[in-house]
């Protein structure tokens, strides 16, 4: 028996030294540089001409090609860490609330999130003003659709980095004859169509089908629209509600219409020519992702030089090719068209005006209305 | 003598400690909580048990759905995993190591990454749904988006929960007594009954436990696998958290739920009769 | 044609078994399929192709290999300190009898009963209310370290409660003090339960994904990296690092128990010598 505890021993003894040693080599190696925004480093903000030092951005993922960042760092000598974190506005603004409370920013210098929650934290006083002088290709090159919005007429406190349109996606075989919302209605396409999980998205679509404007738009309205869309729920008709996870439903055949994105359409088509993007009858909805500076955000220096960097249109081309959003950037059109790259589909990634024309930007809620709106919308999502 | 009464607590020592200021002292947080009001970077505490009320009201049809998926889940793993720790325990003979392997390896894979497996098994046109359809088990024609493709996917990521806690305790069962059984004249099927069955009673009891509390609250299957009208009470909690920020709610709903889970497994364990799960030393 | 019904009906529970089994490898042999899958756009849905590049290059995105290290350490280090922990606190619960013993079995069991859901989002609730731990690894540590101790006490416990006393009186009647008897006794034999609970640990940290989404601030962990890929198309090399995973594993496990083979082949005691150590199974299932 003595032997055998002698061998048991023995191989414990080993295999504690073996774990030992992991745990030491996994504890030293690389602790500080897995973390994310606390440990870098924050340097003094001062009114520094020349960007330098660190920056940390903030974006959701895959919206940003492979190219941009390196390109930046070499020309300026910034240090970029680059965080794909953001999935979902509203998760990620209560993931950042209570250190924006606290004029806080984890660390992060630029966070790229949409008009909503932007307005939301200019609000609340988490966002600082941007210094226009520093980013004159931004004040140069911004396309004329984005330069007054209703929530920032001024571009006090944003730059967009980003636009799509929200609108229909098709599998033109099994649903050809579908170019409107209130098509989605139709009882022939019962079980086959998903909406989006988005409220400030798929209900003011709704509404434009009823011929209500969702800028002009009362609770009221909201609630009606609201109301139309549980009952689709209810009888089935919509097979469910989703982020982007319908693109697998569209592949994979199990779908004949959603409610989705411009750059999901671009991707889409490349991949299957049955699927299309479609501006519904009654227009799209017209969205930007914005870059803010946070309260509390190290070297908002050279957030603002990264910003300027990749409204140079030149800059921009590579980034538009590569995430096929709209491009809030004048003059990029031509150096595509000039590179003849495959970036097709021009119409999803430069939309003329007269194609947007009954395009609605997202309507901005507030207080005891939204709280209502976004309940009631959440309630249907979770029937 | 002192050091002999003193040993105890320095075990329990640094786990309890542990335990108490990383889960039940967030608890009692999340109580605070769920008795405010007001919007996010507003609340106040005063004693707003109207929220209990309130998200009873609004989500109780979600609380049953999700009570009832994961009964059905538990059950069918129950019935899928005894014949499995059955046949590794008795059956396997040399293969035993393998099929064990071969239970629990699997789950070393990603859960996310299996439910997606199973969100292109289970796409409208493939052969599984095709074959679903054919034996009546998928009515509508599709399989995902319904009721039957969360239940599915419940059953196949918890079943490891279930399996381990039976296969342990069949394994410990002395065969000798199976043998004394059939020499007493017990057929196969009297010895099960009357055997083998009372005495993996405890792992059975574990196994379901185990089972049904995590499924109960569960809700990446609702989000991938179902469609409208399947989302689980863990959908709402996410929700309410993370999309509506409204924390009063959020907190009241999950100390609900919890409450409700706490008195079902309160009343299976008087019913079933064992202290398997709390056990006390046996000797 | 009768032969094959009467072997059915003698085998049948064996037949249910192995059919269990395929139900169960079903979605793995999909992964697998799929992870050497050439994709033409960014989605991993439909077969379009046979390639090994993915394999070649499943370490190439470094934000994935990132994340998987980051899982990794956080497994190790979170199975350490569960394990040295639980174990401390199964001894304690099973061998003394001493005031507060049944609640703090009460609070073993809580968090196991309690959804990762509310687990997750009560943790973040008093992390931000803290302040003094930072939203990362830290937090993550702090939550797995959790969640894990109930399961290793369980474990632990239910292979203590089966254990032969006499082995350890009989050590003490050769005149080993308590150390060593736990040492050189004790410990060996409830290796096996504490090596289960340290498996099942490590695959609950591992593929953790609720409380992590609450607690994660900006550390991506496997888990998290890949539902946040889920949403604009999963690259391949996931699929063909889950499937690593899935071979470390089973080779992990298939070496442990090649090793206590060959111990108890060196060892040649007799079965009934041995009160409640090993059988030949490895030591993950042995509870």
């Amino acid at each position: 028996m003595s032997e055998r505890l002698r061998a048991h021993t023995s191989r414990f003894v080993a295999g504690l030294a073996l774990l030992a040693l992991l745990v030491g080599v996994a504890a030293c190696g690389g602790g500080g540089g897995i973390e994310g925004g606390g440990s870098t480093e924050v340097s003094t903000v001062e009114a520094e001409s020349k960007p330098s030092g660190e920056l940390t951005i903030s974006n959701w993922p895959l919206y940003i090609d492979k190219q941009t960042i390196p390109d930046f760092e070499k020309a300026t000598g910034v240090k970029v860490k680059y965080i794909e974190d953001i999935n979902s506005p509203e998760e990620y603004f209560n993931k950042m609330q209570p250190l924006l409370a606290k004029g806080e920013s984890g660390g992060r210098s630029l966070m790229m999130l949409p008009d909503y929650t932007v307005a939301k934290m200019h609000e609340l006083g988490y966002v600082q003003a941007l210094d226009k002088a520093a980013m004159p290709d931004v004040e140069k090159n911004l396309i004329k659709s984005l330069r007054h919005p209703s929530f920032d007429p001024e571009r006090s406190y944003t730059v967009p980095w980003a636009s799509g349109m929200t609108g229909l996606i098709v599998n033109k075989e099994l649903a050809p004859e579908i170019h409107s919302i209130c098509d989605l209605f139709e009882s022939r396409y019962k079980g086959k169509v998903e909406f989006l999980n988005e409220a400030r998205e798929t209900v003011p679509l709704v509404m434009k089908c009823e011929g209500v404007d969702p800028e002009t738009a009362t609770e009221a309205d909201w609630m009606k629209a609201i109301d139309k869309i549980k009952a689709a729920a209810q009888s089935g008709q919509i097979r469910r509600f989703t982020g982007n996870e319908y693109v697998q439903d569209l592949l994979n055949g199990n779908v004949a219409a959603v409610i989705g994105w411009s750059g999901d359409g671009v991707q889409l088509e490349l991949e299957d020519p049955k699927l299309e993007w479609r501006m519904p009858t009654e227009g799209c909805m017209f969205w930007s992702e914005n870059a803010v500076i946070p309260v509390g955000a190290p070297n908002p220096t050279a957030a603002e030089a990264f910003m300027n960097y990749v409204y140079d249109p030149q800059h921009q081309a590579q980034l538009t090719e590569t995430i096929n959003v709209v491009s809030p950037v004048e003059g990029v059109r031509p150096i595509i068209e000039k590179k003849g790259s495959d970036s097709a589909n021009l119409k999803l990634i430069f939309p003329s005006s007269s194609f947007t024309k009954n395009c609605s930007s997202i309507p901005i809620l507030k207080g005891e209305e939204e709280q209502n709106i976004l309940q009631a919308f959440d309630s249907v999502l979770n029937e | 003598m002192l050091r002999r009464r003193v040993i105890p607590y320095f075990l329990l020592g640094p786990g309890t400690f542990w335990l108490v200021l990383f889960f039940v002292v967030p608890l009692y947080y999340m109580f605070k909580l769920s008795l405010e009001t007001g919007v996010v970077g507003n609340l106040e505490f005063n004693w707003h048990w109207a929220n209990y009320s309130n998200v009873f009201d609004l989500y109780h049809t979600q609380l049953v759905r999700s009570f009832v998926y994961s009964g059905v889940a538990t059950l069918v793993a129950l019935l899928l995993a005894y014949p499995l720790a059955y046949t590794v325990a008795f059956k396997a003979g040399r293969f035993r190591t393998l099929l064990l392997f071969a239970v629990v390896a699997p789950f070393f894979t990603t859960y996310l990454i299996r439910t997606l497996a199973w969100e292109t098994i289970l796409s409208d046109g493939s052969p599984v749904t095709s074959f679903l359809h054919a034996v009546g088990l998928a009515p509508s024609g599709h399989v995902l988006a319904t009721s039957f493709a969360v239940i599915a996917g419940l059953t196949y990521n918890y079943i490891p929960f279930m399996f381990l806690p039976i296969y342990a305790s069949l394994e410990r069962l002395d065969v000798r007594l199976i043998e004394a059984a059939n020499d007493l004249y017990c057929s196969a099927k009297q010895a099960f009954f009357r055997v083998t069955l009372p005495l993996s009673l405890p792992g059975i009891v574990a196994g379901t436990l185990l089972t049904f509390i995590p499924a109960s609250g569960d809700y990446i299957n609702a989000q991938f696998l179902g469609g409208a009208g399947n989302r689980m009470i863990g959908n709402v909690i996410q929700s309410l958290y993370l999309t509506q920020s409204d924390y009063p709610a959020a907190a009241a709903l999950s100390f609900v739920l919890m409450a409700i889970i706490l008195v079902i497994v309160l009343i299976y364990i008087r019913f079933a009769g064992t202290e398997a799960l709390m056990g006390e030393d046996a000797r | 044609m009768g032969q094959g019904r009467e072997w059915l009906r003698k085998h049948w529970i064996a037949v249910v078994g192995v059919l269990v089994v395929v139900y169960l490898l079903v979605p793995i042999a999909v992964i697998l399929l799929f992870s050497f899958n050439d994709p033409s756009g960014r989605y991993n849905f439909s077969w379009s192709g046979f390639t090994l590049s993915h394999w070649s290059n499943a370490f190439g995105i470094e934000d994935l290999t990132e994340a998987l290290l980051t899982s990794i350490k956080l497994a190790l280090l979170a199975t350490l300190i569960s394990t040295v922990v639980g174990t401390m606190m199964a001894l304690a619960l099973v061998r003394h009898k001493f005031f507060g013993r049944r609640l703090s079995n009460f609070l073993i069991v809580i968090p196991m009963a309690t959804p990762e859901v509310v687990i997750g989002a009560a943790l973040l609730s008093f992390f931000l209310l803290l302040g003094t731990f930072s939203l990362g690894f830290e937090t993550l540590l702090i939550a797995h370290v959790m969640f894990c101790i109930s399961f290793v006490v369980i474990v632990v416990r239910s292979r203590l409660i089966g254990f032969d006393r006499r082995l350890e009186e009989a050590a003490r009647d050769l005149g080993a003090g308590p150390f060593t008897t736990f040492r050189l006794v004790t410990f060996p034999l409830i290796l096996p339960g504490v090596f289960g609970g340290a498996m099942l640990a490590f695959a609950l940290s591992i593929d953790d994904f609720v409380i992590s989404n609450f607690n994660s601030g900006t550390t991506v962990t496997f888990p998290l990296y890949i539902f946040g890929a889920s949403r604009h198309g999963i690259p391949v090399e996931v699929y063909c690092i889950a499937m690593i995973l899935f071979g470390v594993t089973v080779a992990a496990m298939g070496f442990v128990t090649w090793q206590q083979q060959r111990a108890e082949k060196l060892a040649q005691i007799r079965p009934d010598q041995e009160g409640a150590s090993a059988p030949n199974v490895p030591a993950g299932a042995a509870a």
